[in-house]
Order: C-alpha cells, then structure tokens, then sequence
C-alpha cells in the first residue's frame, strides 16, 4: 500500500509573493466597485509589505514544494529590486495614467500579476518554476503594452507578444534539452550534475550545450540581447511611458535574476554558453549604444539605452558567480532607480506618449528646474560618472568581466561608454543652455507623487554613489552567490 | 593644534560645500560668500604648508572592494593644491565682477574647486578616477550654460575625449590591482605590489591615454581649442579648465611608481611626442588671429614642456615640469581674464584690434608682464620651469631638447605679435574708448603676476616644498 506523502508546502517563503497576488486579486475584483487610485494605494501596501515579508525571512534559506522555490538571501535581494521597481511605476502612475489614457482598475491588476510573476522567477528553485513565473510575467506585460489602446501601443503589444513568444518557446524547448541532458529540473540538482561532467556521456554534452544556448536565446529576447533585442524600440517608445518604466526596470530585473539563476547556479560550469555570451555581450554593447547615439526622441533613445544597459548588464554574468553576482545584484538596483526616475520625469514632462524630441529639452532647466537637475543627474549616472552610482555599476561590471578573462570586453565596454556618454550628456547639457522659444512640454507635470519618485531615485543613485556600501555590503558577501552555484 | 591629516578632506570638501550654500544664500551676499570660501580654502592650503604636509589619511572606503579614501597633501600634490585654491580664488574674483547675476558660475567654480583639490590628494586610484571625472560635470556646465553659439559640439568634443581616455584607465586601474594582486587600491599598497612583464606596458598605456588627453598631448588635443574658443568670453572658466590639465601630475605620481618598466621602455617615443607637441602647437599659435584659440595653443605648448620633463624621469627636468605645470596656472589664467578684459571692453576677441595701449595702459602693461612670464622670461617662475625641462632633458635627449628649445623662441614670435597688433599700433578711427583697470581688476591681474615674479626670483620655498617629492617618486626607477 504506497503511503500518501502531504505535499511539501511551507507557506512563509511564499509570503512576498502571495502578498503580492493578493494585491493583484483585490485589484481583479475591487476593481468593480472602487476607482483605480484607491486600488494604487491599495497595491503599494502589499507592496510595501511583502518587501517588508522578505526582511522576515532573510538569511533563514528557506524553501518550499521540495526545492522548487527556494527563499534564500539572492532571491531577497533581487525580490528588493524588483519591489522598488514596482513602487517607482505605481507612484508614478497615479499621476500620468489618466494622461495616457490607461486609467482603469485592469492596468493595476495586470501590472501585479506581472510582478507575482518576476518574484515568482526570482524566487524559483527549478526551470518549471522558473518558466511558470516567465510565462505570467511576459503575459501580463503583453496586456500591459497594448492597454493604451492608440495604433502604437497595439503595434507595440502585438510586436512584443509574437516575439515574446518565440522567446518563450524556445526557452521550454532548452528546458527540455536540458532536462534530457541531466535528468533533472531542479537548478542545484543539475548543478550538481553539470559541476562533474565525467557522469555526463558525450552525447548528453552535446545536449546540454545545446539546451543551454537555447535557454541563452530564450532570455536574450527578454533582456533584449543582441540579435533579440529588435523589438524593444518599438516596444518601449511605443507603449505609455509608465508602462515603459515598468518593462525597462522590473520585468528586465526579473529576466536577469533568472538568468542569473540559471547561468549563475545550475548551467554555471557548463561548457559553451560563456563563450556565447560574450560575443552577444559584445554585439549588444555595440550596436546598443551607437543605435542609441543616433535617435532624435528621448523616450526612443532610453529605449535604445535599456539595450545599451543590457550589455553592461551582461558583462556581470560572465565574471565568476561570486563577483558577477554581486555586481549584477548592485547595479540592477540602480539601474532600477536611475532607469525609473529618469522616465519618471519624461512621463510628468511630455505632451503626448511619442515623448519628446532631443531638441525641446533645451532650457528645461529654467522651466522646471528641480527635475531638469534630477534628470540630469540621473543621465549623468547613467552615462557612468561618478560621484553617481551608476560609476560603480559600471566599475563593478568591468571589474566582473575583467577578472574572470574577459579583458577585452571590457576594453570594448570602455569604448562604447563613449558613445553612452555622449548621447546622454547631450541632452542633460541641452537642458542648461538657455532658451527663448515657447515651452514644448506639459506645464503641469510636477505632481507630488511623481516628484516623491524622482526625489527617492536621486537620492538612491547620489548615496549610493558617495556610499556604495550602503547596499553593496549586502549583496557582497560571496557565500550568496556561490550557494546559487552550489557550492 | 588641530591634526593636520584631517585638513586635505576639509579644504576639499568645503568648496563643495560652499557651492551648496550659494544657492540658499541671498542673490546680494552670493559674491561675498564665494570669495569667503574660496579665501578659507586657500588659507587651509597655507595652514598646511605651514604645518609641513598634512601626512596621509587613509579610511577604508568600500572595504569588500579595496578602495580607500586615502588623502595626502605634501610636496608637489600641496603646490598645485594650493595654486588651484588661489586661481579659484581669482577667477571667483572676477566672476563676481563680470557676470551679472553670478550665483550659478560661483557654484560652478566652488564644485569644480572640489574635484580639481580631489584629483591632487588623492592617494587611492579610484579615489583618483571619481574625483577626476567629478571635476568634469561643473565644467561641462558651464560651458553649457556660458559658453558660445557651437558650444555643444566643443562640449560633445571635451566629454567624449576625456571619457575615452578616462575609462580605459579605469580598465587599467582595475587590472593594476587584480594582476599586481594588491589588497587595496591605495598608492602605497599597489606598490608593493607591482605588476611586471608586457602588461605593465599594456596598462601603462590605458593609464596613458587618460593623461595624455589631459595634459593634452598630440594627437590627442583636438579638444582643447574647441574648449576654449567656445567658452564664456571672460575666461573664467579658461581658468578652471587650465587648472584642469592634471596629465602630467597624474603621469608623475601614480604612473611613473606604478609602472616604472613601461615609462622607461617607451622614455624615447614619448618624450619625442612631447617635444613635437610643444613646437607644434607653438607654430600654429603664431598662425591664431582670436585670443582664446591662441591661448589654447600657447597653453598646449607649455604642457608639452611639462610633458617633456615628466617623460624623461631626470630629476631636474622632472622637478623642472612640476614647478612649470603649477606656475603656468598663474599667468596662464591670468592672461585668460585678461584677455576677457579686453573682450569687455571692445567686444572683440580678435588679436588685431590695435591701439590699446594708449588708452588703457595699465591693462596693457600688466598683460604684457604676463606674456614675459608666459615666455620664460628671467626673473618670472616660468622660466625655472622651463630651463630645468630643457636641463634635464639635455641630459636624456640632447636632440629632443633642442627642438623643445626652439619653442622658447616661437613663443616669443607668436606671443610678441599678438600683443603687438592688438595694443600697440594705430588704435582704428571711430574705435570705442577703451576704460584702463578699475576696482578689483588691479588684483586679477596684479596677484598672479605677483606670485609669478615672487617665485622666480625666490624659487627656494617651492623647490624645498617640490624635491623630495620628486625623489621618493623617481626612486622607483631604481638607481635613474
């Protein structure tokens, strides 16, 4: 008689992302009856509280249905990312959503199963997992781009689904390679299977690589990598700017925390994706930065900078996991920050959701100056200049990739932040030089909300800068990261 | 009395913070604010000097990523430190007199004052690289808000330049430590722990090519005209973005410790370089006809001396470049203002106005002062300067000294010409009065050139201060 075993489900790990779907639930139902900044404020509560669930089971590693999601302190940490993300879109969006016309309950809801989503994939312990949160999150995020309801926004939706999901095809399909490879689906399972390769034939080696380029391919649509990345322009520039916060920041932490969780700990001493990665890396840092360098519009250019960032982003996976990781866990957190306040000021700024031209933001300074000095701060970090904390993002990726061998990437990232350079400063310079013509943004724009976000990002990006310590002791320690490998 | 290791962090903090206070200060009381902390700031550089170096303060910083905040004012990092603090203190000076409403170009020039005392106490390499880009940022701004008509392809031209050069030696710093396998990025640990074999020649290159667009040498100078041409015509901040030319004491104090194979190994092609910027520029400063440009050019020729000295790792010529690279700062920037003097009074930057000696003598004469000391004229510190590069190099290079020497004579050519068409010659019918000095205008131009003759004719307390800086320094190179 085969004894019936109660399926392992610890519910405290589960917490911040329960709290979080409860948020999204209330949002789907509520939505009937209370307007949609009730359910805003509603949202960023259970926010608040499952970042603050998460402080609760910090350094306890605890998990839940047998492995498969696992709490420890690198989920926590990236889960952080990910809840400032989301707080920054929320707050900006009580603001601008009615501006661009996506006011309705439904836009909270899907953009809270999109985030039960990314936690989901931050927190999970296998590819089922894994892809489970991917498909919710890439979902969501579909719904989210069209919800405007313009030629653009359903272009740009309709852009994102067909590609998403030759993305995520091609993804189940290296999960499948990989499970016949290994026998297994749980990352620390195949970690232990890939860190000795000698119980691998030399048939499965091949498989393993194989699945492992495919699972590359497969994020590389999500992160936007080089050859992947075609749709995120038209995506970005073409969907209401909040919900280009929300792609550019959350979603894009969320794909890197999987892959970091998959390239990171279970494929990490698999033969072949490294060698892969960095030649995507390169292509990335190359032509995201030079396309960036050639956009007339601001919203289209950050759009093309998200792609740019995607490659100094990249560079942290191909350094050894403790020192990857640890980078890769400090400059997503600010590149959240620098990423969301930044577009936070176009969303309050801009007249129409094509954004505005490079050219109008000449004088923005003497219109609006506190968030022409806050834009400018935060394209000053994102151009990598110190005393900002994009520096030591940067300085953490080169590091990462340096030490590991790759010393010419980095050499190649030091080229390429050039370009960055200049198509930032351009119009961070711009918005100092006096202007007389007529002002060509919404005059109305600086909303306590939006102010409140901008204020939080600048102050993030300017402590964390002078005191990197402030977050990087946290993600620092090695024993994080290398628990991710297995180790 | 207070521990002198804690002022460097006070004199380079307190611009920065002085900038901060301008904004919330009264529009009426800004100009004396400015120049109240930028009078402290100097009087702590004196403070320190006084008290004999300030000795280095190290903190660890980032502990999990080896960088320290290591902070040390003594020898030639004091003097340049101390003659950055008076230059500010000048052209705050003139920026309150010139520009109306200048709240935002005190700030600017109090910010920069930060980064630029930063770049020279700093005794941690990333220290180093955040405070040589944060001197950058008040820069680029002014000449965004300052500066002329094609001021944003100057700019573009500026930041893309210092940025290409700054950031691959930011790959050089972080294979410095990681190679050399250095606990720290503190000066003092990454030399015990040095890096040896091709790619110390490989980083010194990365570390190279920062410096060389800062000091600027050719090729890698096409920014600097641009720069200058472009910017506001009372050259103010001319005088910041000359005492932003740190090339050649960044080359001195953490290149030639840290790779002492590679700067003897490439001794000869750079010191050749060197000398080619400086005959180089000359000539096509005698070919300028707008006053910016020609000081642009004028201002690169003294940095490929500067170069020349720091290149041939001689004591004399190094010690030489050091005493040049400070005291060309005076008369440099002084002859900026008061080439914006000129343009305040005729609206013109043309070096062929003529006749403005007879009406305005005193500006005259004090810029004819300034140019004697800007060509090595005896008695005037330039010409210390100078003589020992060509002395030291003699040594090194006996060709390549002859042909840095001929420069002296171009500059005289070059300098003497523009001078001549602009103040002397026929003033042009119906041409405006021209008003001499007034007010604070005497100081502008007076203080620089006083200091300037003070240390030419009297160079010992700046040699005894520079020297064994310059020794401890070369002694890496082990018995040169």
């Amino acid at each position: 008689m085969p004894q019936l075993v109660a399926p392992d489900v610890a519910l405290l790990p589960l917490l911040p992302i329960l709290l979080v779907l409860t948020g999204a639930l209330i949002s789907t139902l509520l939505g009937f009856w209370v307007g949609r900044r009730v359910l805003t404020v509603i949202n960023i509560v259970t926010v608040v509280l499952s970042g603050a669930s998460m402080m609760l089971v910090w350094n306890r590693n605890l998990t839940s249905f047998a492995g498969g999601l696992q709490a420890d302190n690198a989920a926590i940490l990236l889960g952080l990312t990910i809840l400032v993300g989301t707080l920054m879109t929320l707050l900006v969006s009580l603001d601008t959503a009615w501006r661009e016309r996506v006011s309705f309950p439904e836009f909270d809801a899907m953009m809270m199963y999109a985030v039960t989503g990314c936690l989901l994939i931050v927190f999970s312990g296998d590819l089922i997992v894994m892809l489970i949160g991917l498909e919710i999150m890439s979902l969501a995020g579909y719904v989210l781009a069209t919800f405007q309801g313009s030629r653009r926004a359903e272009e740009s939706g309709l852009k994102y689904f067909l590609l998403g999901a030759v993305g995520s095809a091609i993804l189940i399909y290296g999960i499948a390679f990989v499970y016949g490879a290994t026998g297994s689906l749980n990352y620390a399972a195949i970690a232990a299977k890939v860190g000795s390769v000698s119980n691998l034939t030399p048939d499965n080696v091949g498989i393993l690589v194989g699945g492992s380029l495919l699972l590359l391919a497969g994020f590389g649509f999500k992160i936007a990598l080089v050859p992947f990345h075609q749709w995120t322009p038209d995506v970005y520039s073409g969907t209401s700017t909040t919900t280009f916060l929300f792609l550019s920041t959350v979603v894009k932490v969320a794909a890197f925390a999987g892959m970091l969780r998959v390239f990171g700990g279970a494929l990490t001493d698999a033969p072949g994706w490294a060698s892969v990665l960095q030649v995507l890396t390169a292509a990335t840092l190359i032509i995201g930065n030079t396309a960036a360098l050639l956009q007339t519009n601001f919203k289209r250019m950050m759009a093309y900078s998200a792609v740019a960032h995607t490659g100094f982003l990249a560079m942290c996976l191909l350094g050894t996991p403790e020192l990857g990781g640890a980078a890769l866990g400090y400059y997503l957190l600010v590149y959240t920050l620098m990423t969301g306040a930044a577009l936070a000021v176009l969303a309050a700024l801009q007249r129409t959701e094509a954004g505005f031209e490079i050219s109008d933001m000449r004088g923005l300074y003497y219109r609006h100056p506190a968030y022409a000095i806050a834009l400018s701060v935060c394209l000053a970090s994102l151009a990598g200049l110190p005393p900002f904390a994009g520096f030591f993002g940067k300085y953490l990726a080169f590091q990462a990739a340096f030490q590991n061998g790759y010393v010419w990437i980095s050499v190649l990232a030091a080229v390429t932040s050039v370009a960055a350079l200049i198509y930032y400063l351009r119009p961070a310079m711009l918005m100092f030089m006096p202007d007389r013509t007529p002002a060509r943004e919404y005059l109305h724009g600086q909303r306590s909300p939006t102010t409140f976000t901008v204020g939080l990002g600048v102050a993030g990006i300017t402590v964390l800068g002078i005191l990197p310590n402030v977050w990087y002791s946290w993600v620092a320690n090695p024993a994080i990261w290398q628990f991710l490998a297995g180790r | 009395m207070f521990d002198p290791q804690w002022l460097p962090t006070i004199m380079i903090f307190l611009p920065l913070l002085g900038s901060l206070l301008i904004f919330v200060t009264p529009n009426r009381w800004r100009d004396e604010m400015a120049g109240f902390i930028a009078a402290v700031t100097l009087g702590l550089g004196l403070m320190i000097w006084y008290a004999g170096g300030s000795g280095l303060l190290s903190l660890n910083w980032i502990p999990a990523l080896g960088i320290t905040y290591s902070v040390e004012l003594s020898g030639v990092s004091l003097a340049l430190a101390m003659v950055t603090a008076f230059m500010s203190f000048i052209a705050v000076l003139y920026a309150a007199r010139r520009i109306p409403n200048p709240g935002t170009m005190l700030a600017l020039i109090l910010a920069m004052e930060t980064g630029l005392l930063g770049i020279f106490a700093a005794r941690d390499l990333i220290l180093f690289y955040v405070f040589f880009e944060d001197a950058l940022l008040p820069s680029l701004l002014m000449l965004a808000i300052y500066g002329k008509a094609h001021r944003m392809r100057a700019l573009v031209k500026f930041a893309a330049y210092t940025l290409f050069g700054s950031l691959l030696m930011l790959v050089s710093i972080i294979g410095v430590r990681y190679l050399g396998g250095s606990p720290t990025f503190a000066l003092v640990d990454l030399k015990q722990h040095l890096v040896t074999g091709p790619a110390q020649t490989w980083l010194y290159l990365g570390f190279l090519t920062a410096m060389a667009v800062k000091l600027p040498l050719w090729p890698l100078h096409a920014w600097l005209p641009d720069f200058h041409e472009q910017n506001h015509d009372s050259g103010i901040p001319d005088v910041m973005g000359t005492l932003y030319k740190v090339g050649g004491y960044g080359l001195f104090t953490f290149a030639i410790p840290l790779f002492p194979d590679a700067s003897l190994e490439l001794r000869p092609i750079l010191m050749g370089l060197a000398a080619f910027t400086a005959l180089y520029s000359a000539w096509v400063a005698f070919g300028q006809k707008d006053w910016k440009r020609l000081m642009a050019y004028a201002g690169l020729s003294h940095m490929g001396f500067v170069a020349l000295g720091v290149f041939s790792l001689n004591e004399t010529a190094v010690i030489g470049a050091m005493y040049l690279l400070a005291f060309q700062n005076l008369y440099t920037g002084a002859l900026f203002l008061s080439v914006g003097m000129v343009q305040e009074r005729i609206g013109s930057l043309d070096t062929r106005v003529g006749g403005l000696m007879t009406s305005a003598g005193a500006l005259g004469g004090l810029t004819m002062a300034l140019w004697f000391a800007s060509i090595a004229v005896p008695g005037f510190a330039g010409f210390i300067g100078e003589f020992s590069v060509l002395l030291g190099a003699y040594q090194v290079s006996p060709w390549l000294a002859f042909v840095a020497g001929i420069t002296t004579i171009a500059a005289a050519a070059y300098a003497l010409t523009a001078f001549q068409t602009t103040f002397w010659q026929a003033r042009p019918l119906g041409g405006v009065v021209v008003r001499d000095l007034v007010h604070t205008e005497w100081l502008i131009l007076g203080l620089p050139l006083a200091v300037a003759i003070f240390f030419g004719v009297y160079s010992a307390p700046a040699l005894n201060l520079m020297q064994p800086a310059v020794r401890s320094v070369l002694s890496a190179l082990g018995g040169n």
